[in-house]
């Protein structure tokens, strides 16, 4: 038991020095962060000025309530890109920064490793995604008498663990084609988009779209984020969004460990972990 | 008798290529017909190092040396044979064999390349455990063994590469392992740093009682540092012991540079003349009759100078390499 407690403390301290190397990257990189962050704000502007463009055209709809829906859309689905981007960092950034044969020789299990960059990635993303709803709710003066934003992080952060499981798995690709892989990491990314409701309710996509929905925690997560804002529903009235992300989270973590196991594998049989080819 | 630090046992690792000819009409053909070679990197090696030595790990590029490391640091997974290091099976990656190995590669690094050394060196103080205060020792004495206290501030980015090649090896070894793998750590380094990460990696040695496993180029490097060497070309080992024995086994000769005073005639009689600049001459003779022509060249010419010297090492090693093995 003392062992075991002991080998336990040893891999979250060697995860947490991976939230620290990342925060130390994340200062040097500051500015950098602050300009992608001003292309997000204009990113996201530009998607909710849609509502304003529907107006425009005379239709009567309840502008604010569509501009929130937009924004909540565009800012979770940001945070997804922040939490895919850093898991494929994992494996292409250190084969970038010809760091990738010492990270893999580390004494560290791989599950704390992809912990620790999941672990920053949230931490990071829940940052960015409030700075980013904030600025946009105080540029269009959107008003949300009803918003729940406490079960809204709930949501976000629930959600969290079902995207950090399918980040991994996607995470394994720049292990298979150094090449290729990270790009590939892009569809997993769009794939997201497309089925889970980003900007548009899932009831009008067709069926077998609306089919694969189910299995996609952006899904649930948007939908419950958007009753919490919306609607100013609490945790325990959105047990039909939370349930299926924790249960997605149950298995999308330990599947993804495994899909990297096995990426990881195939590259030390093939002699891809190194920096190029 | 303790276990060897290095066990390998018919190691073998195959890769498998894809190849096809030039062109158009190929490239479009092997997307529906792969063609694959199998390349043998390393073919059946055996060989076993204890505690505490130090051996040099020769051979030209492509010869399987950095395979060969690689699968002994579990990097690579093996396609056959066996390979232990410090009785762990390195494909393992158990914690405990990972915190006594250090695997330091002359074209590579594991410190990130855009914040002091020092914020890479608390990451691997969290990654390996080692206790702060004995961290902070021993961080402290290679700092000051390698001379890089006024380096370890500025960002890995902006020193040069044999201040970074120091600094890299600071990071490798804050971990105490017990077993070093150096990939060429000398690479692309001028001759006083490369005179300094010699003397600093026998130091180390010295102090820690490491077992060093160390390929170069560079034959000042395995010179100063190996007791033992292994050589390997194309896949397999052609030789495996003393330095010494070595020269002795494949190049049993001398050089004797010889001034005369008056001209050279006709030296042949006395060896092999391998090079003439007017009044000096150099003769390649058999080891063991060495000691015989140089007395009769005193004896007989007007010797103004006579130097008696051993093959250089890079041309033992070019004819060992020239060889399919070495008895």
């Amino acid at each position: 038991m003392r062992a075991m407690w002991g080998t336990m403390r040893a891999e979250l301290v060697g995860a947490g020095g991976v939230v620290e190397r990342n925060v130390y990257l994340t200062r040097r990189y500051i500015w950098w962060d602050i300009a992608w962050f001003i292309w997000t704000v204009a990113n996201t502007l530009t998607i909710v000025f849609i509502a304003k463009g529907v107006e425009s055209s005379g239709v009567e709809f309840d502008v604010n309530e569509y501009m929130t829906y937009l924004l909540i859309g565009a800012v979770v689905w940001a945070y997804l890109g922040i939490l895919f981007g850093f898991l494929m960092e994992t494996v292409a950034w250190e084969r970038w920064e010809g760091t990738i044969e010492y990270t893999f020789m580390a004494p560290l299990s791989r599950a704390m490793h992809l912990a620790g960059q999941g672990v920053f990635a949230i931490l990071y993303g829940i940052v960015r995604a409030v700075f980013l709803f904030g600025v946009c709710t105080l540029f269009f003066s959107l008003s949300m008498p009803d918003a729940n934003f406490v079960a809204a992080l709930v949501v976000l952060a629930i959600s969290s663990i079902s995207f950090i499981g399918i980040g991994i798995m996607t995470s394994v690709l720049p292990l298979i084609s150094p090449e290729k892989g990270t790009q590939l990491g892009f569809i997993a990314q769009g794939t997201l988009l497309v089925v889970s409701g980003v900007y548009y309710p899932v009831s009008v996509l067709p069926d077998w779209m609306q089919f694969l929905a189910k299995f996609s925690p952006a899904t649930y997560a948007l939908e419950g984020i958007r009753q919490a804002i919306l609607e100013g529903q609490g945790v325990t009235d959105m047990a039909d969004q939370i349930v299926p992300l924790v249960l997605i989270g149950v298995v999308s973590i330990p599947l993804g460990l495994w899909v990297f196991r096995r990426g990881e594998l195939y590259a030390k049989r093939h002699g891809k972990l190194k920096r190029s080819g | 008798m303790s276990e060897p630090a290095v066990h390998v046992d018919g190691l073998l690792k195959v890769f498998e290529v894809a190849e096809r000819d030039e062109g158009l009409k190929a490239a479009t053909k092997s997307l529906v017909r792969r063609k694959m070679r199998e390349v043998r990197a390393v073919d059946g090696i055996s060989f076993e190092i204890e505690p505490g030595e130090i051996v040099g790990f020769l051979g030209p590029n492509g010869a399987g040396k950095t395979t060969t490391l690689k699968m002994l640091s579990g990097l690579l997974y093996v396609s056959g044979g066996e390979a232990r290091v410090l009785g762990h099976i390195p494909s393992k990656r158990e914690r405990d064999f990972l915190r006594r190995i250090s695997l330091v590669m002359g074209n590579r690094n594991q410190l990130q390349w855009d914040l002091p050394a020092l914020d890479s060196f608390e990451l691997n103080r969290s990654i390996y455990q080692i206790p702060r205060p004995d961290f902070l020792a021993l961080r402290d004495e290679l700092i000051e063994l390698l001379e890089v206290g006024d380096l370890v501030r500025k960002p890995v980015r902006q020193l040069s590469l044999g201040e970074r090649m120091k600094v890299e090896i600071v990071g490798s070894l804050l971990h105490r392992p017990d077993v070093l793998f150096l990939d060429e750590p000398t690479i692309g380094l001028d001759v006083t740093m490369q005179k300094r990460i010699r003397e600093f990696v026998g130091e180390y040695r010295r102090r820690h009682g490491a077992t060093v496993m160390l390929t170069s180029h560079y034959m000042a490097d395995v010179e100063a540092l190996c007791e033992r060497v292994v050589v390997i070309h194309h896949g397999r080992i052609l030789f495996d012991g003393d330095l010494a024995a070595l020269a002795d086994t494949v190049a049993a000769w001398k050089t004797i540079a010889v001034a005369l005073e008056n001209g050279a005639g006709d030296l042949s009689g006395y060896g092999e003349v391998i090079h003439r600049d007017g009044d000096l001459v150099t003769l390649r003779v058999p080891k063991a009759e060495t000691a015989r022509v140089t007395a009769r060249l005193l004896a007989e010419q007007e010797v103004v100078d006579l130097n008696v010297e051993d093959p250089p090492i890079e041309d033992v090693i070019e004819l060992v390499f020239a060889r399919e093995s070495v008895e």
